[in-house]
């Protein structure tokens, strides 16, 4: 075990620094008497080498994309190019500031137009602002442009968001935030949109549908133009939920299926690396009709004239565009998470027109993964207890899909969390696990197109053979990982939420 | 060619081993009437040395604030980051990992962000933090709708929130969109001539679910005013304080001045302005708070061997459990960057904090020193106490000096005309740990030559 506080270096141990450029006391005594600390907080005293070797005994306990296969559903785990990671130290990004003149960052708006027409273009709406910084976030702002939108209409009275009870949960959460009041539609038989809950929905109060397509369950939304007329019919506007977007970039787009507006997770598709749980970054895409609402402001360009500065030398000058005053305003206070853009910037540059490829890959995998799965041989199958069942029948998936445990856990009792923990004992990351919450014991499995033919073989083998164990070496898994299962319930009820031993009590 | 796919080219074998043919089969459930007739029209792939050959060429074309004396900060800061701390927090198993739904095999950054969460409540005097927010104007803007869900039912202002009228605009626009939908109102606490908040305004807002001010404030007045807040405002009020999380080496945290939500920018400690993302905001709170706060939290637990282990807690909060009920509807937040925050914290200890502090201190004491200097050039605040910026008032308008000083080669702070009208005679000058003396010496050479050549 090591502790970052049990580094107790004499004082002023550490990192040196140089002194301040004017004496100590009179720095001091710039600060009023009345307000300066009385004692410092108790961080922890140590050396540069104490701390490289402490952070990395931490990662050697994290498992990542880059220890190993990380089937994780919905959340798009694919590899992340190192040359992204390279390009976000430079200068020209990493030491620049939002405030600085346009002519300081020509360069920065530039990346940050293409990426907008580009993002335009592979969903087939007519705007795009950079500025959400998570998934989460692109949908509160796109939502909030609905509100304005209907209530710049005279329709302010709209106040009901439908969403499919398959939805990511930051759906209803997001549209909650704007004050919307939730119906919940629950699927057609075999997890697809039912057409007829959704008309039953719809009304005078609608003010949008947020849909994700292809859905949590992996299947694309064959009758998604008819529930676009349903809702938009009924008056009420179309949110596309870019998490799965990367399974259709290039094959359609949700300006075809009929979205007004659309966020993209750049951390998924364009792989922004995922960090344990961030940075991401959600821009959002709307149709004409709501431009004049997003988040302000977005970059734009004109040729460049001879009263300019030096452009970036392909005879365009780049500048900031007001959105106007009828724009939500901000949703964060800067730009957004340029860092996220610019390595979503190189990620398409890789692929170019062919990024259609990426999506051909991600749908490959996924099928050929869940055949692997669901076609055992014989002798294989012979060792199975008990097979599990789709999460929703289906002839294809997209680039994800989910199985059902529950008959393993009828015959045997042994849960889709029990087979995700013991898939930890393989030296894999579990599937999402439980969710979409309309597929009892849910695992959700999604292998990305960066997965080689022998990985997925060999996760199919294994996965197989944790089929075929003694329930009990399931149950208690996983055996092999830094800890054993960990006391949840102990964690929520004590809350030891910092470390004891510094003394929060003064 | 595309370089990214291990299946390239294998496509054929694949496919038959599903009995298909083409790729284009596992396509055919989206319908004829929505597909792509045209391939994209996107550039031609290319290499991994033509996009760094690119990326080098145009953001070269950009100018960093390394380039040249820079005196615009404005709530970001110009900080240096050491260099372990991006080189540890890339290592691939923190990098590439994703949110610890999966405490066995994610220890690690369990447990570095249980020490971030100890070192930010150390930090601003409060028990609790969560594992980050986006930054400081979303966690500003979720800790005003935490504590009107904590303290709506007992308010007699019910809904109503007072936010310093100091707040700059970008920020206040990300408070409103955040507070509209949950019927919020804001109110405006005042502050006098010299830059302090008014305690009359703040008698006023007794009664209501919260009053959000910052200290320093967004012109770098450090107000002990605000020490009096809380006995104003009393038990049912929560105040939350707006952080410089650098100031906090020599100014009291307001954990110990009766905040019951601490916010602020984490970014000076972890990671470079980074044209303003991703950065990372704070988000600390009393115990009160814990059951209504957004954000992810870590607690520590044992696993079925008795060995120490961590895991998320109190999910319950959450929007992938809670769904509309969620208290946020933050999921991706911005771990990797409080994770470089956690390593640049650890190496600069309690005596390197202060340091820190002390050193932009002083390079706010030599501005203001140098800025008085100047015949031409004044104080706007003259009589209030400073800490990182400094607004001054020019003879002209702000656009104008900055304008000349960017032509020679000095970035001069923030034009005030752009946060409020009636300042576009102000610019905030903002320093950091790195400014020098002869960085303050060529902007106010700088600013006098222009105040004479006019």
């Amino acid at each position: 075990m090591s502790d970052i506080f049990s580094f107790k270096g004499a004082s002023g141990a550490g990192w040196s620094q140089p002194g301040p450029i004017l004496g100590e006391s009179e720095a001091r005594n710039s600060i009023p008497e009345g307000i300066v600390r009385s004692s410092l907080p108790d961080w922890p005293r140590a050396s540069e080498p104490e701390i490289v070797r402490h952070y990395t005994w931490l990662s050697n306990r994290n498992f990542g994309i880059d220890s190993g296969f990380y089937p994780l559903g919905s959340c798009t785990m694919k590899h992340n190019p190192r040359l992204n990671e390279r390009i976000v130290q430079l200068p020209g990004i990493d030491r620049i500031h939002p405030l600085q003149p346009e002519s300081h960052i020509q360069g920065l708006l530039c990346i940050f137009f293409e990426m907008q027409e580009m993002l335009a273009e592979c969903s087939g709406m007519d705007s795009v602002t950079l500025q959400p910084v998570a998934g989460a976030q692109g949908e509160f702002a796109a939502i909030r442009c609905i509100q304005e939108y209907h209530r710049s209409n005279g329709e302010g009275h709209r106040d009901k968001v439908i969403v499919p009870d398959s939805a990511h949960g930051t759906n209803p959460a997001s549209a909650s935030m704007c004050g919307y009041d939730i119906i919940e539609i629950p699927s057609a038989e075999g997890g697809r949109l039912d057409l007829d809950a959704l008309r039953a929905a719809v009304g005078d109060d609608t003010a949008a549908m947020m849909v994700t397509n292809p859905s949590t369950l992996g299947l694309f939304e064959v009758e998604i133009t008819e529930a676009a007329s349903i809702v938009h019919e009924a008056g009420g506007q179309m949110y596309y939920d870019g998490a799965n977007f990367n399974a259709i970039l290039g094959k359609t787009d949700p300006g075809l299926m009929g979205f007004d507006a659309v966020h993209y997770n750049l951390h998924k598709t364009f792989s922004q690396p995922h960090g344990g749980g961030g940075p991401g970054s959600g821009p959002i895409g709307v149709r004409a009709h709501l431009s004049r609402f997003l988040p302000t402001p977005v970059a734009a360009r004109r040729e460049i004239s001879t009263d300019d500065a030096e452009g970036i030398g392909d005879g365009f000058w780049y500048f900031w565009q007001d959105v106007g005053s009828d724009s939500i305003g901000k949703v964060q206070q800067w730009h957004g998470n340029a860092g996220a853009v610019v390595r979503a910037w190189a990620f398409y540059r890789r692929y170019g027109k062919e990024l259609e490829l990426m999506s051909e890959h991600a749908v490959l995998n996924s099928n050929y993964l869940r055949h692997l799965i669901m076609n055992p041989d014989a002798e294989t199958s012979g060792r199975i207890h008990c097979m599990p069942s789709e999460g929703a029948e289906a002839d294809f998936v997209m680039h994800e899909f989910t199985l059902s445990m529950a008959p393993l856990k009828e015959l045997n009792g042994v849960t889709g969390k029990d087979v995700a923990k013991r898939l930890l004992d393989y030296g894999y990351m579990s599937p999402t696990l439980y969710f979409p919450q309309i597929v009892p014991e849910c695992l959700m499995i999604e292998p990305t197109e960066t997965e080689s033919k022998e990985v997925l073989d060999k996760f199919a083998t294994d996965f197989h053979a944790v089929l075929s164990e003694d329930p009990e070496t399931v149950i208690s898994a996983p055996h092999t990982t830094p800890v054993k299962r960990v006391d949840e319930v102990w964690a929520a009820r004590k809350l030891v939420l910092r470390h004891p031993g510094t003394g929060f009590e003064d | 060619m595309v370089d990214q796919l291990p299946n390239l080219g294998r496509e054929s074998e694949m496919l038959e081993i599903m009995g298909l043919s083409s790729i284009d089969d596992l396509f055919s459930n989206i319908p004829e009437g929505i597909r792509r007739s045209d391939p994209l029209p996107l550039p031609e792939p290319q290499t991994e040395e033509e996009i760094w050959a690119d990326a080098q060429r145009i953001l070269g074309k950009n100018v960093s604030l390394d380039d040249r004396p820079s005196f615009l900060s404005a709530g970001l800061s110009r900080n240096f980051v050491p260099s372990v701390v991006s080189m540890l927090a890339t290592r691939g198993e923190f990098l590439t990992s994703y949110t610890p739904y999966q405490p066995e095999v994610s220890q690690g950054m369990l447990q570095a962000m249980w020490e971030f969460q100890t070192m930010i409540s150390e930090l601003v005097g409060l028990p609790i933090s969560n594992v980050s927010m986006y930054d400081a104007s979303t966690a500003a803007a979720e800790a005003i709708t935490c504590a009107v869900r904590v303290n709506n039912r007992k308010a007699s202002k019910k809904d109503v929130v007072f936010v310093s009228s100091l707040v700059p605009p970008h920020r206040m626009s990300v408070i409103r969109n955040y507070t509209e939908g949950a019927g919020i109102e804001i109110r405006t606490i005042e502050h006098d001539d010299s830059g302090k908040v008014s305690l009359n305004s703040v008698a006023s807002a007794s009664g209501c679910c919260a009053v959000y001010v910052e200290q320093p404030n967004s012109l770098g007045i450090v107000d002990t005013g605000l020490l009096e807040i809380k006995s104003i405002i009393g038990e049912d009020t929560s105040l939350i304080v707006g952080i410089d999380a650098v100031s906090l080496g020599i100014i009291e945290p307001p954990g110990k001045w009766g905040a019951d939500i601490v916010v602020g920018e984490g970014q000076p400690f972890g990671i470079g302005p980074t044209f303003g993302g991703p950065i990372y905001g704070i988000f600390a709170c009393s115990e009160n708070y814990l059951r209504q706060m957004p954000g992810r939290i870590v607690g520590q637990s044992w696993d079925s061997d008795g060995k120490l282990a961590f895991t998320l807690t109190l999910s319950t909060r959450e929007q992938h459990i809670r769904r509309h009920r969620a208290t946020s509807n933050i999921c991706s937040n911005e771990t990797l960057i409080a994770l470089m925050g956690a390593i640049h914290m650890s190496l600069l200890g309690p005596e390197g904090l202060e340091r820190l502090s002390l050193r932009i201190a002083a390079a706010t004491e030599s501005t203001r020193r140098a800025i008085t200097r100047i015949d031409s050039v004044e104080l706007a605040y003259p009589d209030s106490s400073h800490f990182r910026e400094l607004a001054i008032r020019v003879p002209g308008k702000a656009s104008n000096a900055l304008q000349y000083l960017d032509s020679i080669g000095v970035i001069g702070g923030l034009d005030l005309g752009t946060w409020w009208d009636g300042m576009s005679d102000c610019i905030l000058l903002g320093v950091d740990e790195r400014t020098s003396e002869s960085d303050i010496e060529e902007l106010t050479s700088g600013l006098s030559r222009w105040s004479e050549g006019r």
